[in-house]
C-alpha cells in the first residue's frame, strides 16, 4: 500500500517544515480597517458634538446651536401669545378670542379691551371680574379668574398687549407696559376681591 | 474549556461597556436635569410639573395602553432660516443699498415694489451668517427686520409639534410614554393644538363623531350612562344625537376620563428651548390628520 502513495520530489531539508509565506492576517485588511476606523472617528467628531447633552439631531455641534440663539429684545406679542395659551385666557375666551355666546364675552372688537387707556382692563385681569357686564351690546353674567397672583407684571403686560394688538382679531390699541401694570397693582392693594363692571366704570380709565 | 476566564472577561467588558454608554453616561449628563429658564426670549421656567389631575391622567393613559397607538415624540429634521423685513423706516434707498452691501444674494434692488406688502420674507431659506449680515444691514439703515428660525420636518409640517422633542419635555413623566407605533397621531403637543377638555372627552366617548374616519376605539367604559333624574349632573357631556343615550339618560365622565383629558390637555411641548432654537409663530394652526 505504501508504494501506491505517490511521493513528490524528495523533500529537501529546508522545506521539511511548512513555511509562512504570507502573514495570517493580510496587511491590506489592517490598512483597510484602520482607514475605516479613522473615517468613522472623523464622522463622529463632526456629527457627535462630543456627546454634548444639549445637542440633539439635526444639530451637530454646540457652536452651531449657540449661533442660532437669536437673542434680542423679547417681542411682547409673542410672550403674550404664550401667556394667553398657557392655557389661561384661552380656556374661556377661545383661541379665536370670540368667547362663547351667552357665557364668556368676546375679546375680538371688545370695547373693554380696546379702551385707549388700559387702566380698567389691567384691573380686570389682575383681580378678575364678577357679575353682569355688557360687551358689544350683549349681556354676560359670569366670573373671571384673577390672574394677578399667577403671572408677573411683564407677563400681564404682554398678554394685555397681545389681546389689544391682535391683528387677526382686528384689535388695535396702544401697548401696555410692565410699569403700568406694576402701578395699577400698587393702587388696587386695598381691593382683594374681583371687580364688578360698575366699579370699573367708576374708575377713570387713565388711572 | 481552557479559555473560561477569558470568555467571561470579554463578555463582562462588552456588557459593562454598553451599561456605561447607555445608562451611566446619560445619567451623568442629564440625570440632574431640572426645570430652568433654558428658554429663548422669555424668562419662563420649563418644564413645569403637571397639575395633580393631569399627573393621574398619565397613569390612565398608561393603563389603557394609549402608547400602543400614539407616540409622544416630534422628530425634527432640519431648520430653515428666513429674514423678514418688518418696516422700511424713512429711507428705502439706504435699506436697499445696505441689503446689497450685506452680500446675501441681492445684486441690486431698484424695484419699489420690493418694499411693499410688509412684513415680507426677503431671504427665504438662507444661512444664519447671511441672515445676521442682512439683519445688521437693515438695522443700520433704519429698517426693522427679524430673523426667523423655523424647525423643519414631516412631523412639524403636520403641525404635530413646533420643534423636535428634547429630554426636558419628559422631565416630570414617570414613566415616559414615548410609544413606538403611530397608528394615531403623535400626542407630544396635543394640548397646544387641541386645548379644549370637552373636545377630548367627546373624542374619548365617540372618536368618529369628532374626527371622521378615525381608527380609535371608543372608550365608553370611561363614562357612566345614568338616569338624568331631577338634578342632572353638571359634568354631563353634551353628546351629538347620533351617539346620545336613550332620552332621560346622561353621559357623565368618570374621574378617569377627566384625568385623562386633563393629561392630554397638559401635553404641550411648544416652549422654545436652547436645544431647539426657533422663533415663535404668532398664530397656531391645528390639525390632527394621521401620517401620510
Amino acid at each position: 500500500m505504501s508504494q501506491s502513495i505517490k511521493r513528490s520530489a524528495p523533500a529537501s531539508p529546508s522545506s521539511s517544515q511548512p513555511l509562512l509565506k504570507e502573514p495570517a492576517f493580510p496587511i491590506w485588511l489592517i490598512v483597510f480597517l484602520t482607514l475605516l476606523l479613522y473615517a468613522g472617528a472623523v464622522y463622529f467628531d463632526g456629527h457627535g458634538s462630543g456627546f454634548h447633552p444639549q445637542v440633539y439631531a439635526p444639530y451637530s455641534s454646540y457652536t452651531q446651536l449657540a449661533d442660532l440663539q437669536i437673542t434680542g429684545p423679547p417681542n411682547p406679542l409673542e410672550i403674550g401669545f404664550r401667556v394667553y395659551h398657557k392655557p389661561s385666557c384661552v380656556s374661556c375666551h377661545q383661541a379665536s378670542g370670540a368667547g362663547s355666546p351667552g357665557q364668556f364675552p368676546p375679546l375680538v372688537g371688545s370695547e373693554w379691551v380696546q379702551e385707549p387707556e388700559p387702566g380698567r382692563i389691567i384691573r380686570a385681569v389682575l383681580n378678575g371680574l364678577q357679575g353682569p357686564i355688557s360687551v358689544k351690546n350683549q349681556q354676560y353674567n359670569n366670573a373671571m379668574v384673577a390672574w394677578g397672583g399667577v403671572f408677573s407684571d411683564e407677563e400681564i403686560a404682554a398678554v394685555i398687549t397681545y389681546i389689544r394688538q391682535n391683528k387677526d382679531w382686528g384689535n388695535n390699541a396702544p401697548a401696555v407696559t410692565a410699569d403700568r401694570v406694576k402701578a395699577v397693582r400698587e393702587k388696587i392693594k386695598g381691593h382683594p376681591g374681583p371687580f364688578t363692571a360698575d366699579e370699573l366704570l367708576k374708575i377713570p380709565a387713565a388711572d | 474549556m481552557n479559555y473560561g476566564p477569558l470568555v467571561f472577561l470579554t463578555a463582562f467588558v462588552a456588557l459593562s461597556a454598553s451599561w456605561f454608554g447607555f445608562v451611566l453616561t446619560p445619567q451623568i449628563q442629564i440625570g440632574r436635569l431640572t426645570e430652568s429658564t433654558n428658554t429663548l426670549n422669555t424668562a419662563e421656567l420649563y418644564p413645569k410639573a403637571r397639575p395633580g389631575q393631569a399627573a393621574q391622567g398619565l397613569q390612565v393613559y398608561r393603563a389603557n395602553g394609549c402608547a400602543a397607538c400614539h407616540t409622544q415624540q416630534t422628530v425634527q429634521e432640519g431648520t430653515s432660516i428666513d429674514v423678514y423685513l418688518l418696516e422700511v423706516g424713512t429711507n428705502a434707498a439706504a435699506v436697499a443699498t445696505a441689503l446689497v452691501n450685506a452680500n446675501v444674494g441681492f445684486t441690486r434692488i431698484d424695484d419699489p415694489g420690493f418694499f411693499l406688502n410688509l412684513p415680507k420674507n426677503i431671504l427665504p431659506g438662507t444661512t444664519i451668517e447671511a441672515a445676521k449680515r442682512a439683519f445688521k444691514g437693515a438695522q443700520s439703515a433704519g429698517a426693522k427686520a427679524q430673523i426667523r428660525i423655523n424647525p423643519q420636518g414631516p412631523d412639524i409640517a403636520r403641525h404635530w409639534g413646533v420643534r423636535g422633542s428634547v429630554a426636558a419635555d419628559y422631565l416630570f413623566d414617570q414613566p415616559v410614554m414615548l410609544g413606538s407605533q403611530r397608528v394615531g397621531p403623535d400626542l407630544s403637543n396635543v394640548g397646544a393644538r387641541l386645548p379644549d377638555v370637552n373636545w377630548h372627552l367627546l373624542h374619548l366617548y365617540a372618536p368618529q363623531q369628532v374626527v371622521k374616519g378615525s381608527l380609535m376605539p371608543p372608550h365608553r367604559f370611561l363614562f357612566n350612562v345614568s338616569k338624568a333624574g331631577q338634578h342632572p349632573s353638571p359634568d354631563a357631556l353634551q353628546v351629538p344625537p347620533e351617539v346620545a343615550p336613550a332620552p332621560g339618560y346622561e353621559v357623565v365622565p368618570k374621574p378617569e376620563a377627566l384625568a385623562l383629558a386633563a393629561y392630554l390637555v397638559s401635553l404641550n411641548s411648544s416652549t422654545p428651548v436652547f436645544e431647539t432654537p426657533m422663533t415663535l409663530a404668532s398664530s397656531a394652526t391645528s390639525t390632527n390628520s394621521p401620517a401620510k
